[in-house]
């Protein structure tokens, strides 16, 4: 299993705003256990869907150097009883961030509709990184090529 | 992967608390993206242990009839962080809820007595016979709960 809940990245905007999409199919490997008679897709999915996507607007705004790290998620609704085979779009946004820390928020629409939201989330930011491993990273995860970076 | 958890409960209380175990592994998958070259145990699969316990804990106080399907966290806080080779204790009680058709929860990991997990967190309850099968998850909780007779 490779523990990434996005597909691609659409859009993004320094220091503003990321949108996403993941699309959720039956093969996904945590639904073999979750469950035996009937795939639903774990709730906890979407917060770490979440959690990525926004995770790396607030890398790519501090210019792939440091990382970040979700210390505290609030207010927080998920979906219980999803069955896969839907495109979650998802959408994050920074409220806040410095060197230190980011606040933010991010929702999940499924074909315009908002089922899931977390109106609060917290990163710890981590600043022992390798900016060129997480800029190449990026580019393979987001699927973006054309990334304008002030300071490559 | 196989999205199981919780390798062994430890303690039930009916109506009280629920206590277990995650060992947190090497070879887990999700360690080689969490984080590349940096294995930490993500934060949501700490939460997602904390919901499988309260999933272990509604079947057993229910004769397994139900299972828990989480809705809604009111807050998470995730402390330091959890390392491949540590023993993560976990334990889920009841506490209030104001609408009578959810179900709220304090779930709490802690690795050598240090927090690595305070959630408060909702759900429901969805009858077990609907997605699994009931005999198959009796035995498993045997298993986890290491009852089940040498043969």
């Amino acid at each position: 299993m490779r523990f990434l809940y996005y597909d691609r990245v659409d859009s993004l905007d320094k220091n503003v705003k990321i949108a996403g999409a993941k699309t959720f199919t039956l093969s996904e490997e945590f639904l073999r256990s979750h469950f035996r008679k009937q795939a639903l897709v774990p709730g906890v999915i979407y917060i770490e869907a979440m959690a990525q996507l926004l995770g790396w607007l607030i890398i790519y705004s501090h210019d792939f150097n440091l990382s970040a790290v979700m210390s505290l998620v609030e207010d927080v609704k998920v979906p219980p009883a999803l069955r896969p085979g839907f495109t979650a779009e998802i959408h994050g946004e920074i409220i806040s961030t410095s060197r230190r820390d980011s606040l933010g928020r991010a929702w999940i629409t499924i074909d315009g509709e908002v089922v899931a939201s977390m109106n609060r989330i917290i990163y710890s930011h981590v600043h022992k990184v390798n900016p060129q491993d997480l800029r190449d990273l990026f580019y393979y995860y987001s699927g973006i090529r054309t990334v304008s970076s002030e300071n490559a | 992967m196989r999205y199981l958890l919780i390798d062994h409960i430890t303690e039930l209380e009916p109506g009280k608390v629920i206590r277990g175990v995650k060992n947190v592994a090497m070879s887990e998958d999700f360690l080689e993206f969490h984080f590349p070259r940096n294995p930490i145990m993500p934060g949501v699969m700490l939460l997602e242990a904390l919901t499988q316990l309260t999933g272990w804990y509604e079947a057993a106080s229910s004769d397994f009839k139900s299972w828990f399907l989480i809705s809604r966290v009111r807050k998470s806080n995730f402390y330091g962080f959890a390392f491949p080779g540590d023993q993560v204790e976990l334990e889920v009680e009841p506490i209030e809820s104001e609408d009578p058709s959810v179900r709220a929860y304090r779930g709490r990991g802690t690795v050598n007595g240090k927090k690595k997990i305070v959630a408060d967190f909702e759900g429901t309850l969805i009858p077990l016979d609907e997605i699994e099968d009931v005999q198959g998850q009796k035995r498993f909780y045997q298993v986890l709960r290491r009852e089940l007779k040498q043969r």
